[in-house]
């Protein structure tokens, strides 16, 4: 029997929403296990459409008219071509759209990412398919695209064979420019994931993730760096200037002693500053603490750990699911998307939505916490907040993994 | 730290926020004389939708009887009492029963409680609660007050403010001033003790409930938003002024800052509280100050103004020092730091 609030599962345990308002909850027709795809485009017509990636089969994607927040409509939802894939990552650039496809088991196809006219949003149209499948490969499980030109992603390839089966995925650069015929111009693999290597495999963590490539981010005020997050293997950044030929700069690891599955890195570049989050992927938090991690990036070769945004007290949330960090907002680089170097958002599963001050960087503090009563129908009998997104109006869009879909938000602080 | 983080997003005095009390838990201080009706107030605020989730102090200075059957064992500390509010007792510090309730909330020994109403003791001089919250290094970095309201009684009402100092400060020191048990009194009785309060308060709005009951939003709203916020001119007994000072052109931080050091260096225990909402040259939005005694909250920006006005505005409640003095002292201070 699936826990609920009142079940000992979870005593101690109660929604709170601080310093949030709460505009629309949409379940997106029952279809409401979402990913870490989020995305809002402006469409020809002038109606604000927010596209979001779900977390497994059955369906592909949803796109969701918030034009007026308050009363969300869906207006696309497709599905994929079959359960052994899900398409947890998509990115929109105008009316272009970016989906990621991931197989649950390798040499499964489709495995890549499909490119989209989404101009009419009720008909996405297929503009092509960017095959990564392959005897070794997943296909493709993260996304980034932003400037309409490349897709940067972390990516298995039909060519690359990893040293063990988790390192399958590693950072890729696609040409997009044509979209019709996408061209992989780039690639950078952790030395010691791939065979051939001339350097010994990493060793492996007691929580074993994969030593593989997570986001992959690339901002205009840096074109010539990647923030790659390499889960097991920490993070890099990455010299881009010769797409051909990516370059390690710097990097910087939390595990061991922590748990590694490094997720996200976002450079604040005006204060020399980076976020740096952990993705909590054990249930009943096995594998807490995981953490946002606040590094001074001034010197980009020598980065300090300063900080973490705190958590609350584990043994709460340790009952139900999974609990501690996983995405943020990202400040992606669009005219749709909130820019912000002073406020942290992020997911935290059983721990909701929360909102940090980083002003003093030095003592992030929590300034909001959105934590709703577990959807119905919910596994773990709490809510699992997976993904944040913040519009350039400052609407909050935040998702549950597993049924509650889409919760739209103020934020009062 | 701004210096070696800086930020387009933020001004000289940290991230612009919608509100004074940004991210921190709005405080109502419930204060009146013994027997005025502050607990029948309080319970019928939290009976009310906008109670839900209030965490209640009282804050039992001395062998006060508590005649309320919201606290029903006094023996146990922190009560629950359901609409999702929590109740404790506190006869000494006041800081320790806060700190320990925002720890009981981390832990979920208590429910999330979004807002602190305190119940002073009706012998309770405001004064030393407004300084708990003053600074960082004691409550306001986790609390901020909203709303002081004093409620004072139609029928002995005017008794207690001829003999009691205490009664007059509570006054004095409110943003609100609530008159209850209006139905005991005559309408001259309570017209006199209105004009009474208004004498000694004149910034401060008057309610009056009606058999314990105020629009919960008076009890909660914050008090700056209401005009007569900076609309003081009174003269009190006991040496008691409050005036306001107004400024129509931009003021330097520096020059405002160094004038408000020197007066609580010389007569910070006589200024008893201030509060501006200033035009602080080189800042996008208004920076929100305010005094208590020795204790200075640190500055906030605003995101906006709250109107068209751009006028510097500055409340001051002061014992024996008079407007001019101030007036001068600031007018000193910028001839000095502008040559």
């Amino acid at each position: 029997m699936p826990a609920t609030e009142t079940s000992p599962l979870t005593k101690g345990y109660q929604p709170v929403t601080w310093n949030f308002k709460l505009l629309a909850h949409d379940m997106l027709g029952g279809f409401g296990g979402m990913g870490e795809g989020m995305s809002v485009q402006i469409a020809p017509d002038g109606r604000r459409i927010i596209w979001l990636a779900h977390e497994s089969a059955p369906k592909n994607f949803t796109a969701v008219d918030v034009s007026d927040p308050r009363k969300p409509k869906v207006v696309c939802q497709t599905d994929l071509p079959h359960a052994n894939m899900r398409s947890n990552s998509l990115e929109t650039c105008g009316n272009m759209m970016a989906v990621a496809y991931q197989t649950s088991k390798k040499d499964l196809q489709p495995a890549g990412f499909e490119l989209f006219d989404i101009s009419k949003p009720e008909a996405p149209k297929s503009i092509s398919f960017f095959d990564c499948s392959g005897p070794t490969s997943r296909g493709v499980h993260q996304l980034w695209f932003c400037d309409g030109e490349y897709v940067h992603c972390a990516s298995g390839s039909r060519d690359f064979v990893p040293t063990n089966p988790s390192d399958d995925q590693f950072y890729r650069c696609i040409d997009v420019r044509n979209p019709s015929k996408p061209v992989e111009v780039g690639r950078w693999w952790m030395p010691g994931t791939r065979q051939g290597d001339n350097v010994m495999p990493p060793t492996r963590h007691p929580i074993d993730k994969g030593f593989r490539a997570h986001n992959t981010n690339v901002y205009p005020q840096r074109p010539d760096r990647c923030y790659l997050a390499y889960i097991d293997g920490g993070m890099f950044v990455l010299d881009i200037s010769d797409k051909a030929n990516p370059k390690k700069v710097s990097r910087w690891t939390n595990s061991p002693p922590y748990t590694g599955f490094m997720h996200t890195i976002v450079p604040l570049f005006d204060r020399g500053l980076m976020l740096v989050t952990d993705e909590s992927t054990e249930n009943n938090a096995k594998d807490w603490p995981k953490l946002i991690w606040v590094l001074d990036a001034r010197e980009e070769t020598n980065l300090v750990p300063i900080s973490t945004c705190p958590l609350p007290d584990h043994t709460i949330y340790a009952k139900a699911g999974r609990f501690g960090a996983h995405n943020i907002h990202e400040n992606v680089p669009l005219p749709t998307a909130w820019q912000n170097d002073q406020i942290v958002l992020g997911t935290f599963f059983n721990g909701g939505l929360r909102a940090y001050d980083i002003s003093n960087p030095y003592q992030p503090k929590e300034v909001g916490i959105f934590m709703p009563p577990a959807p119905p129908g919910a596994p773990t009998g709490t809510i699992q907040m997976n993904d944040v997104f913040v519009d350039e109006r400052a609407v909050v869009y935040a998702v549950d993994r597993h049924i509650g879909g889409l919760y739209i938000l103020e934020m009062d602080f | 730290m701004l210096d070696l983080f800086p930020s387009r997003d933020s001004g000289p005095f940290g991230r612009r926020l919608k509100r004074e009390r940004g991210a921190r838990l709005p405080v109502t201080v419930v204060t009146g004389f013994l027997g005025a009706g502050k607990t029948t107030l309080l319970r019928r605020f939290l009976a009310s939708p906008e109670g839900q989730g209030t965490a209640v102090i009282i804050n039992e200075f001395g062998a006060v009887g508590i005649d309320d059957a919201l606290v029903r064992d006094s023996a146990e500390e922190t009560v629950l009492l359901g609409n999702g509010c929590v109740c404790c007792i506190t006869r000494t510090d006041l800081q320790a029963a806060l700190r320990r309730l925002v720890f009981d909330r981390e832990r979920g020994t208590v429910p999330p409680f979004s807002r602190v109403m305190i119940e002073t003791s009706g012998l309770a001089d405001p004064g030393p609660i407004l300084q708990t919250f003053s600074t960082d290094r004691a409550l306001g970095g986790e609390f901020h007050i909203d709303v002081v309201l004093t409620v004072v009684d139609a029928v002995n009402g005017e008794a207690a403010l001829d003999t009691a100092a205490e009664a007059r400060k509570q006054i004095i020191l409110a943003d609100r001033l609530v008159i209850s048990k209006t139905d005991l009194a005559s309408p001259a009785t309570v017209e006199q003790l209105t004009r009474r309060l208004q004498q000694l308060n004149p910034r401060a709005v008057i309610d009056i409930a009606i058999a314990g009951a105020l629009d919960p939003q008076r009890i909660i709203q914050p008090a700056m938003n209401e005009r007569g916020g900076f609309v003081a001119e009174a003269e009190h007994d006991d040496g008691i002024a409050s005036f306001a000072i107004t400024r129509e052109t931009p003021i330097e931080w520096l020059t405002f800052a160094r004038a408000m050091e020197t007066l609580i260096a010389l007569r910070g225990a006589d200024l008893l509280r201030a509060k501006g909402i200033l035009n602080i040259a080189g800042c996008r939005g208004p920076v929100v100050v305010q005094y208590v005694q020795h204790l200075a909250h640190p500055p906030v920006e605003l995101e906006d103004w709250p109107d068209s006005n751009r006028d510097s505005r500055t409340v001051f409640i002061t014992r024996n020092i008079s407007e001019e003095s101030v007036r001068d002292l600031f007018a000193a201070v910028e001839s000095l730091a502008a040559p």
